[in-house]
């Protein structure tokens, strides 16, 4: 076996199995976020420039949310391209990895979360649509627009071993409030007020 | 003439681009991006622009996805919700 050959199964040994990794500080963030208010909360992860895969923070744009969806404000989404681009950031460090939280216990897509990454993300050479829901539970997946295309659904972890910044309450807590606007609920729920938990049971039946 | 362009399609690009002097924002749209120009927000100088405008030196245009929303809500439950 050549040298060459050797170092680089030695590397593919050494390598960590694929996965969408959070920073501490990036997941505290975003659990933060999640539960600052009744509703879902989205936004775009900020990637390192080492690693795609490893997202150090989590950005919000401008957005109106409900117990069960997000909508990000077009303008919003705008702005925030322009500021990161200003800067000095790429597209594929700031516009690639969407992530939203769910209020239930499922972070499962739903068939609206799955109309808006192929419509909105599909375009794109690669992009990742994450999930949080207030449960603890996560979901992943990494889709390929290039080539013969792809999907890969990866664990969600959080990156213990990289430095990382403390706790930044305050700032988080103005970011939400600046970013999420709370749209009032109908004065009669319906079904789509049911926890999520709810939902899988009646779509089983 | 330079101007500077903003699109997360393909690969992404955030750079300044060289385009011919009368070149509008719908001709712009049709180069780089192509597709419906309706599922994304034109911007020029971040505001909202008509395709046929013509862009001068200098210009920043940005084009962003439109309509990036999520929802909590199975199948199912719109099913009854419709019942």
């Amino acid at each position: 076996m050549s040298v060459v050959s050797a170092v680089s199964m030695q590397k593919r040994k050494n390598r960590r199995p694929t996965a969408l990794r959070l920073t501490p500080y990036a997941w505290a963030k975003l659990l933060y976020l999640r539960d600052a208010g009744p509703g879902e909360v989205g936004g775009f992860g900020i990637a390192s420039p080492d690693d795609l895969l490893l997202i150090e923070d989590v950005a919000l744009v401008r957005q109106t949310v409900d117990r069960t969806s997000v909508v990000f404000d077009d303008e919003g989404v705008a702005d925030y391209f322009e500021r990161q681009v200003e800067v000095g950031l790429p597209p594929a460090r700031f516009g690639r990895v969407w992530i939203h939280t769910h209020p239930g216990r499922s972070a499962l897509p739903s068939a609206v979360d799955e109309e808006t990454f192929r419509r909105v993300f599909g375009r794109c050479d690669w992009a990742v649509m994450a999930i949080v829901a207030r449960s603890g539970a996560s979901y992943a997946r990494l889709a390929f627009g290039v080539g013969p295309g792809g999907e890969l659904e990866l664990p969600v972890e959080v990156a213990f071993e990289t430095a990382f910044a403390g706790s930044d309450r305050l700032s988080w807590q103005a970011e939400f409030e600046r970013s999420v606007t709370l749209r009032a609920e109908p004065a009669e729920e319906s079904f789509s007020l049911l926890d999520d938990s709810l939902g899988a049971l009646i779509w089983e039946s | 003439m330079r101007i500077l362009m903003i699109n997360n399609d393909g690969g992404g690009f955030a750079d300044y681009l060289d385009v011919a002097p009368g070149t509008s924002v719908a001709q712009l749209f049709e180069r780089q991006v192509g597709g419906r120009a309706a599922d994304y927000l034109i911007r020029v100088n971040r505001q909202p622009t008509p395709a046929d405008q013509v862009l001068q030196e200098g210009d920043r245009i940005s084009i962003t996805p439109t309509k990036i929303e999520g929802a909590n809500v199975f199948p199912a439950m719109r099913v009854r919700e419709g019942a």
